[in-house]
């Protein structure tokens, strides 16, 4: 066994806002300042970066992380992104310590990053397309659906109500109000909580974080250079992550066995075996309050629940309490950049431990903490035990801060600043395979079908050819299984798959349905009809309501609903095997669907001068001390040595004239691969006493005779110009004299 | 600690690939692994996926990497990058004692991306870079500074192209192996000059999961265990306004990590065998370049074609030459086995807009 053990030796973060100006590099290069900062290092000594951030339907940046390498301080650097959804927070200090428990880095820069105002109409429609596109798309479901239905399942086996539940978020707003960087921090209460607009029963309002844009950062490094560098630094003792299948409606939604798993890994690591005793603070992933109880009994490894409802019901989850639960305020407080969130609760640990917490301060003697994360299809458990060494609460940078020492500039709308607006074109068909067509063909003759392992005798649903629980053992047996089954959870929506609001009156109610004759509790998703919202419950049997036979596509749409029957209905019929030869000739077009979201990019500091410069007719650099160089374009801060720069005080003016075309390509297409009318010519221009160059398309000339060195004019753009309008034009071959 | 590649499965390459979804096509590329590799799936400690949500078309990729890989409640994360990294990633797990094998896994179904160039025009920096043309353009971009840097031209480029393109008739894996010569890939349509359509690879599907394993899992299990003696990954600016088009600094920073860690001081000398990305044909050059290879290397560069004759596979691309080198290494490489091969280097390139490189270097097990 490898012995190298890992500190966190200083952390940085911008401000959690709903809608934030900078750019995401921005935001990421603030943070990664304040770190360095805090560790007392230079980017020069840090050995490697790795970033965590979730979607890039957020950002709404394909590859996000490569354009986030320069504000993460990783140009020339070994820098790479680690990705399990909500639970990516978490992660990145856990893809950290490899880096440097493996003996392969001292140090290692460590950053989660989320902009999520980008995405519109909201956020929330990112989330559509989680799921499954041919078996759970067309349905329109969003994460609070989920959410709401793993919530309504949680209440039903642990006997939690809504009003015990809502004593989380208002825990959790209350801690906030001393943390610098908070959102939503505020004093409510559970009657507050409960009096909030329904979204998806029982899920309300102030149940939910909210959406953010944040980065967060931390520095983690070898024992020798964390004992050189910091007073007190906290080490990682213990990391666990699980990952679970993505067949969500074949899980046990109650207890999340995969966050257990995970937690006995990290235990196992940090030498805990009872958790209850041998940790001081708690920073279960909350966001939404019955989550915060849902992690607990998992990090708790008690299955029966007991427990986290006595310490609930005690108080003890207090900051003063005897196990203080989210002393930072969580995601429901702070906010919930996703991956940001899950690297604050990693930092509140670090504050904690080392005694700088301020005002956040727990009361008891703290020495370890465990944080954890969770996300994707509710599937993933991230954890990560830290402890220190002993000392008493300190006076430091981080236990004075206040929310205006902190980056991070809050807008009331996008539109307030420069923007750019992009609709990006994403067009999919996706291929069935063998299973899904069997599974739809299924569909387009009426019937549900499974496939059976002959290894652990699972009846699987949807279809599937080889089985993801025994070493992938061929599954060649199809059957058509009973149209009926029984609800196991649900939720009464209302609110549409981008959180629009349904028509007044109109509710969808989804449920994961137990399917008869498929393994216990293996089922699927779907929308339940002919019942009122009274009448909902678990336990009810249903009955597939199929689609006319001349209107069914192969599609899970061919089922209508699925409607309440009296209790024995179904419970009698018998899986069918499907004959091979009924299967040989079957095909099933690929599934077509789209990533439907708009975007309204913020200009940042550094864009934002850039384009009122070109409006103008004008240009400027921004002058970096450290480098004594000017750069172009217009940035907030130099990748190279990681400074901030000010793009107003620091800037120099350049001769837009002075320009040289450094390269050039003639295009033939557009951005979709369709032939242009005519070809276009577009220049990288560098400017005289600047570092970089400029970007831009050359006007219409002659095509041919462009050459490199040849001199050109960055000319004026309208003043809501976006990339595509920024023109160069040939000045003549003797203007620069 | 020694980190080895126990198996490794590869499905593929395809132009298209109906039959068979994303996650039969990584079933099987998986069940190969863990047979290769002499052990099952439940023998296998965790795995890394190297994906991107909008090559996938989810919104969340990672959601579905476990099942396919037989990985269900196991550690298991996703890094969305190179192949190469994701490798990387998992010989750091493994060097910290915590963990005996772990898989790695990559796909692409490119051709279920109906608009791939939107998707590639959606990489580019939002405020300052996406033009509306064709995201190929960075492309021509560093094409033109490159040979205006060197002594290439665009008939040595050109040549690259038909070179690998032609000799890859020999790889039975290859779909995008045919007779061309330079005059014409370099007559073909210019998309951003001077890259012509011949000089892009073209997108295709395909899996690929390897198995690593510590030495003692080499020892207990493995078939023919190939050493992983140096990995390094590096990215360039991403600001490509100050990036230097005329080369690949990632590369070169990937390439110095993984030397020093192989302890290998004249690349050319000492690898038998080299694969560089060349999803653009320019690219193979300029990685040449930036590996410390020059033009004597050639010959011994992609033998199975590389991806101008297997195809763009996104995440998976450098994973295919992996996949490849493992083979020439063990000798079962077939017709386009490189004779003696001991000691591989393979870099992988993200493609534009990024210089996100990785590097590695493998080497048959002495016995």
């Amino acid at each position: 066994m490898n012995n190298n053990r890992v500190a966190v030796i200083g952390a940085g973060m911008t401000k959690f806002v709903r809608r934030a100006s900078e750019t995401p590099g921005e935001l990421t290069s603030y943070a990664v300042q304040m770190a360095l900062e805090d560790a007392g290092l230079t980017i020069d000594d840090i050995d490697c970066v790795c970033l965590g951030t979730a979607p890039d339907a957020f950002d709404g940046i394909h590859m996000k992380a490569e354009n986030l390498v320069a504000g993460a301080g990783a140009r020339h650097k070994p820098y790479m992104r680690h990705y399990v959804g909500g639970g990516t927070g978490v992660m990145s200090p856990i893809h950290g310590w490899m880096h440097v428990a493996s003996g392969k880095f001292r140090t290692c820069l460590v950053i989660a990053e989320e902009k999520m105002s980008p995405c519109n109409p909201h956020p929330a429609g990112a989330f559509l397309t989680i799921f499954d596109h041919t078996t759970e798309q067309a349905l329109e479901l969003t994460l609070i659906h989920i959410f709401s239905i793993e919530m309504c399942r949680f209440m039903h086996v642990y006997g939690y109500s809504e009003e015990e539940i809502a004593q989380v978020s208002v825990l959790c707003k209350k801690n906030a109000l001393d943390h610098p960087a908070a959102q939503i921090a505020q004093k409510i209460t559970v009657k507050d909580v409960m009096n909030s607009p329904v979204l998806s029963w029982p899920v309300k309002r102030l149940d939910i974080s909210p959406t953010s844009d944040a980065a967060a950062a931390i520095v983690l490094a070898n024992e020798q250079v964390a004992r050189a560098h910091c007073k007190a630094p906290v080490f990682i003792e213990g990391v666990g992550y699980r990952l679970d299948t993505a067949y969500w409606c074949t899980r046990d939604l109650a207890f999340p066995n995969y966050v257990a798993m995970a937690a006995r890994d990290a235990y196992e690591m940090a030498g805990i075996t009872r958790p209850a005793e041998q940790i001081d603070i708690w920073e279960p992933y909350d966001p939404f309050d019955y989550k915060a109880l849902h992690h607990m009994n998992a990090l708790l490894l008690d299955k029966s629940g007991r427990r986290t409802r006595e310490l609930l019901a005690s108080g003890a989850f207090e900051r003063d309490g005897s196990h203080p639960m989210c002393p930072s305020g969580g995601a429901l407080g702070v906010g919930n950049p996703i991956a940001a969130t899950g690297l604050m609760k990693i930092a509140e640990l670090y504050f904690q431990l080392s005694g700088q917490a301020g005002a956040r301060q727990v009361k008891k003697n703290a020495l370890r903490g465990v944080a954890q994360a969770w996300g994707d299809l509710m599937q993933v458990g991230t954890v990560v035990v830290m402890s220190s060494e002993g000392g008493m609460p300190r006076t430091t940078r981080w236990s004075r801060m206040k929310a205006q020492d902190l980056a991070g500039t809050a807008l009331k709308s996008v539109e307030d600043v420069p923007n750019v607006k992009d609709e990006p074109d994403l067009r999919y068909a996706w291929d069935n395979g063998m299973a899904l067509t069997t599974y739809l063909d299924g569909f387009k003759k009426g019937v549900i079908r499974g496939s059976k392992c002959p290894k652990c005798g699972r009846m699987m649903i949807p279809v599937r050819c080889f089985c993801e629980l025994c070493n992938l053992h061929a599954v060649n047996d199809v059957y058509d299984l009973p149209d009926t089954g029984t609800v196991q959870t649900y939720t009464i929506s209302r609110i549409n798959w981008d959180s629009s609001p349904l028509p007044e009156g109109k509710v969808n109610i989804f449920a994961v349905i137990a399917i008869d004759g498929a393994a216990p509790e293996m089922g699927l998703v779907h929308k339940l009809g002919e019942v009122s919202q009274k009448e909902v419950k678990i336990g009810m049997r249903v009955k597939a309501v199929w689609k006319p036979e001349d209107k069914r596509a192969g599609d899970v749409l061919d089922i209508k609903y699925f409607k309440p029957v009296s209790g024995k209905e179904g419970l009698d019929a018998k899986p069918r095997q499907v004959k091979p030869a009924e299967l040989d000739s079957i095909s099933a077009k690929p599934y077509k669907g789209r990533i439907p979201m708009k975007y309204i990019y913020t200009a940042g500091e550094g864009g934002s001068r850039f384009w009122k410069d070109v409006a103008k007719g004008k240009l400027s650099g921004t002058w970096c001390k450290a480098c004594d160089a000017v750069h172009v374009p217009p940035a907030a801060f130099c990748e190279c040595s990681m400074t901030a720069l000010d793009v107003e005080k620091d800037a120099r003016a350049l001769d837009p004239r002075s320009g040289r075309i450094a390269s050039f390509t003639i295009v033939t297409e557009d951005r979709s691969g369709h032939m242009l009318d005519d070809p276009q010519v577009v220049v990288q221009v560098e400017f005289e006493g600047a570092t970089g160059s400029v970007f831009g398309r050359l006007e219409a000339g002659s095509n041919d005779s462009i050459e490199v060195g040849m001199p050109v004019e960055l000319v004026k753009t309208p003043k809501d110009a976006g990339p595509g309008q920024v023109a160069f034009k040939l000045l003549p071959p003797n203007a620069r004299k | 600690m020694g980190v080895f590649i126990l198996g490794v499965g590869y499905c593929g390459s395809f132009p298209t690939s109906s039959g068979l979804s994303y996650r039969e096509l990584i079933a099987r590329a998986a069940a190969m692994a863990y047979q290769d590799a002499g052990i099952s799936a439940e023998q296998v400690d965790g795995a890394v996926s190297v994906e991107e949500d909008f090559v996938s078309g989810y919104s969340i990729a990672d959601e579905y990497s476990p099942d396919q890989i037989c990985m269900v409640r196991k550690p298991i994360y996703t890094v969305p990058g190179d192949f190469l990294q994701g490798i990387g990633s998992a010989a750091m797990q493994i060097r910290t004692g915590r963990f005996r094998t772990v898989a790695v896994e990559s796909y692409s179904k490119a051709s279920n991306i109906l608009t791939k160039d939107e998707l590639l025009h959606f990489a580019y920096d939002p405020i300052f870079n996406r033009f509306g043309v064709t995201p190929h353009y960075l492309a021509g971009i560093e094409m033109q500074s490159f040979l205006g840097a060197t002594s290439f031209t665009a008939f040595d480029v050109a040549e690259y192209s038909s070179k690998s393109r032609s000799s890859a008739l020999s790889n039975p894996l290859a779909p995008y192996a045919s007779c061309v010569d330079a005059a014409d890939v370099l007559r073909a349509r210019q998309v951003a000059s001077p890259v012509t359509e011949l000089m892009i690879a073209r997108p295709a599907d395909a899996a690929i999961v390897v198995v690593l394993g510590s030495d003692e899992a080499a020892r207990a299990c493995a078939r023919k265990p190939i050493r992983v003696s140096g990995i390094g990954w590096a990215s360039g600016n991403s600001v490509i306004e100050r990036r230097d088009h005329r080369i690949s600094a990632g590369t070169a920073v990937a390439a110095d990590m993984a030397y020093e860690e192989a302890a290998v001081r004249n690349p050319e000398e000492e690898a038998d065998v080299a694969y560089v990305s060349d999803i653009y044909a320019h690219r193979a050059l300029m990685h040449m370049e930036a590996l410390g290879l020059s033009q004597d290397m050639l010959p011994r560069i992609n033998p199975d074609g590389g991806a101008q004759a297997n195809g763009d596979q996104f995440e998976a691309t450098s994973g295919a030459r992996l996949f490849d080198a493992v083979r020439q290494l063990r000798g079962e490489a077939g017709a386009h086995q490189v004779k003696g091969a001991c000691r591989a280097i393979v870099q992988g390139w993200r493609g534009v807009p990024t210089d996100t490189c990785a590097v590695a270097v493998l080497e048959q097990e002495r016995s």
